[in-house]
């Protein structure tokens, strides 16, 4: 009997709990917006994010949490973490709970039949998607999905733009500084490439075109072929994490192994490190500082280390250069955007319109796809501090 | 201890009493048991044919710092399997507590500071840190042990539970204090000066053959666990509860008591991984720690510490993680493609344990 009562207690207490929790998480309901434009009334906004762990992610999560609680609309968010089958659970629970505009973070780029699927299951209750960050179909393919159904949009990045923008920076960083960036002057740029996830269309340009684009640059002023990857016995050309998790610690591992057989004294070093991501490049210079290079000191080497994703403490690593350039992507940039287009398809509007009038609130950062009018796209910048 | 000299010898007298077919099965038998070192040393025979800088010195400093970084949380895990268990919230403590220590030690000037109000750490906070990230292992580790111990619920379930809790809490923490996820990094000197840092003389080409401490303080968690393992009745209790819970209690043996320390013993060692590897990769975020655990039940298993219970040795458990670092970089060295290194590191992990599980099948 004692025990019985126990534990009704504990349950007792844990539903408390719960329901405690539930309320503290979100702010409360009731509270009416301020917001003079307010258009919350039937949008029921529900935002399906890949991964919450994450850092670009998190920072757009609490980016639009704030624009969208600013605008009188509380969204209900959903962790896919990293599983495309959780997603879809949650998609179809959520449209079952009434939610009328999916905003949606895709896990799985690589096949359009995943965000055709999620648009049928909308249409067939009259709910609209948004798709954002991640891309829906790929540069061969575009409007394959986004032009065949009504009720979808996109807003986000051009996946190659980053792997162009870096190798741009890349390029323009070794023209300037070549002979110091060159270390045994055998004419050649020997690079190491991290790549954050096997089989990633973002990880796939990045890794492409950032070898490519810096390639063109260097040729043009004089350097043929100058970038040449330090594994010749590698055709893979790159290392990638196995866990698929564009860890900082992969990066680290492999940097620390190559180290032990390529290095300056060997006249062998690795003199440029091209990263996916910015957790990868922390990772690498963790190794390269481990090693005696990248430590700011007098007479010691730095190797130049280039990453994408701009994090605070990516920009604090340049600020002390330790790291040198990133590409930069706005957090708040793609929540505005977001919460635009809510607001424009709460109000009404078809999907096209509702791009470009959003594209027209900012014309730097927004632009509207020229094949595709429902895709919005936020601008990338390069970041060298 | 057998004295080794005397061993040998017993085993060459009686090596000749044997006949033809024994003489046989003997060598078949030395072979198969030592099918790992056997294994180890062709593959790293085949590399450095390959590519001979895999025996060179700074390769070697490279292995042994790798094996440095996973042989504490293998030593932990190494327990729950013994007791037929296993723990696979290893990799998400990790992930916390190697945030909370990244958090707690940031240099004053960080960019992204978490704790605003804290100043530069010194020493005495790194040891704070260290004593938090160790209690912080050691409560899940208790709370494991608790429902394993009394519910008799299996490790697999309540590890998977409490995995998924400290995840939840991990991404909870890098989303507090207006972090919104951000990778936590520019840690202070003193903490990485303590980690990654030496106090023995540097060595080669640009301190290329430098250990950094916390290779020393691997050694030093091996030398508590050999001693934990083989020397304290807590040991024995835990090898006695492994191969029978039931004998062990009527023998005596407080089983409850022994499950939740072996499971506590485990968190303290994610809780000090967590720590030393927020220093070595020197930028956290949520993700960090994530499948750690499958190595190091893989480390395990290798070494010879069998899921049936009750047998393992901490040498076995080194043994183990050893091996996977040598695949690792062999791997690496000889720039085999990314697939295929998937299928080589499986199939490896495979044999190793087959051949290592005749041994107890024989035995039975």
């Amino acid at each position: 009997m004692k025990k019985k009562l126990l534990s009704l207690l504990l349950a007792g207490a844990m539903t408390v709990g719960l329901a405690a929790c539930g309320n503290g998480g979100d702010t409360p309901a009731e509270t009416p917006s301020d917001n003079p434009d307010a258009t919350a009334s039937d949008a029921n906004v529900a935002v399906f994010y890949y991964a919450y762990s994450d850092a670009f992610i998190s920072s757009v999560r609490s980016a639009l949490d704030t624009a969208l609680t600013g605008a009188g609309i509380e969204p209900q968010n959903f962790d896919g973490n990293s599983s495309q089958t959780t997603q879809n659970e949650y998609i179809t629970t959520a449209l079952a709970n009434g939610a009328n505009i999916l905003l949606v973070n895709l896990v799985d780029t690589a096949s359009i039949d995943t965000a055709n699927a999620i648009i049928e299951q909308a249409d067939a209750v009259g709910a609209q998607v948004v798709f954002f960050n991640r891309a829906v179909e790929g540069t061969d393919q575009e409007g394959v999905v986004l032009n065949a159904h009504e009720n979808v949009a996109f807003v986000g990045t051009d996946a190659p733009e980053a792997g162009h923008l870096q190798g741009e920076m890349i390029g323009n960083y070794l023209v300037e500084n070549f002979d110091a960036v060159d270390l045994n002057g055998d004419g050649q740029i020997s690079y190491a490439m991290f790549m954050g996830q096997v089989g990633n269309v973002e990880a796939i340009y990045r890794t492409q075109y950032s070898v490519e684009d810096a390639n063109a640059i260097l040729a043009e002023n004089g350097h043929e072929n100058a970038l040449v990857y330090f594994d010749a016995s590698n055709p893979d050309m790159y290392q990638a994490d196995q866990a698929g998790n564009w860890s900082a610690q992969a990066a680290l591992e492999y940097m620390q192994t190559n180290l032990s057989q390529y290095s300056e004294a060997n006249g062998n070093m690795i003199e440029l490190v091209i990263c996916n991501n910015d957790n990868m490049a922390e990772g690498a210079i963790s190794a390269l500082q481990a090693a005696g290079y990248n430590t700011g000191e007098e007479g010691s080497t730095t190797i130049p280390v280039f990453g994408v994703d701009a994090t605070d403490s990516a920009k604090a690593l340049i600020a002390d250069g330790y790291m040198t350039g990133t590409v930069e992507q706005s957090a708040t940039g793609m929540a505005n955007a977001l919460l635009g287009m809510v607001q424009n398809i709460s109000a009404g509007m078809t999907m096209d319109e509702a791009v470009a009038a959003v594209a027209q609130t900012d014309t730097e950062l927004y632009s509207v796809s020229d094949a595709v009018a429902n895709k919005l796209y936020v601008a990338y910048s390069a970041y060298t501090g | 201890m057998r004295n080794p000299v005397t061993a040998v010898k017993q085993t060459a007298a009686r090596y000749k009493t044997m006949d033809a077919r024994d003489k046989k099965s003997f060598w078949v038998d030395a072979v198969l048991n030592n099918a790992i070192y056997i294994i180890l040393i062709i593959f790293v025979i085949y590399t450095w044919t390959q590519n001979s800088n895999i025996l060179s010195g700074p390769s070697i400093v490279n292995l042994i710092n790798l094996v440095a970084s996973n042989l504490p949380m293998a030593l932990g895990i190494g327990g729950c399997i013994v007791l037929t268990g296993t723990d696979l919230s290893a990799g998400r403590v990790v992930g916390l507590t190697a945030g909370i220590s990244a958090a707690l030690l940031q240099t004053a000037t960080a960019a992204n500071k978490f704790f605003d109000s804290l100043g530069e750490p010194g020493l005495a906070m790194v040891f704070m840190a260290l004593v938090l990230a160790l209690l912080l292992g050691g409560l899940v580790g208790l709370v494991n042990g608790f429902f394993v111990a009394k519910f008799q619920l299996h490790p697999f379930i309540v590890t998977l539970a409490t995995q998924l809790i400290v995840y939840g809490a991990c991404l909870m923490f890098y989303m507090s204090n207006g972090n919104n996820g951000q990778p936590i990094s520019g840690l202070s000197d003193a903490y990485r000066n303590f980690v990654t840092g030496t106090i023995l003389p540097r060595f080669g080409n640009n301190g290329a053959l430098t250990i950094p401490n916390y290779v020393l303080y691997a050694i030093i968690v091996f030398a508590i666990m050999w001693f934990t393992w083989n020397k304290t009745t807590f040991g024995k209790n835990m090898f006695a509860v492994g191969s029978n819970p039931e004998a062990a209690n009527v023998s005596g043996v407080n089983v409850f008591f022994t499950t939740m320390m072996v499971h506590a013993l485990a968190g303290v060692t994610y809780g000090y991984a967590g720590f030393i590897e927020a220093a070595r990769i020197s930028s956290n975020v949520a993700n960090t720690g994530q499948n750690y655990e499958s190595d190091a039940i893989a480390a395990c298993v290798i070494g010879g510490v069998s899921f049936v219970g009750g047998t393992g040795t901490v040498s076995g458990v080194l043994l183990g993680v050893v091996l996977l670092r040598i695949i690792f970089v062999c791997l690496t060295y000889l720039s085999v493609d990314q697939n295929l290194q998937y299928i080589i590191k499986g199939a490896i992990i495979l044999l190793a344990c087959s051949i290592d599980m005749r041994k107890y099948l024989t035995r039975k």
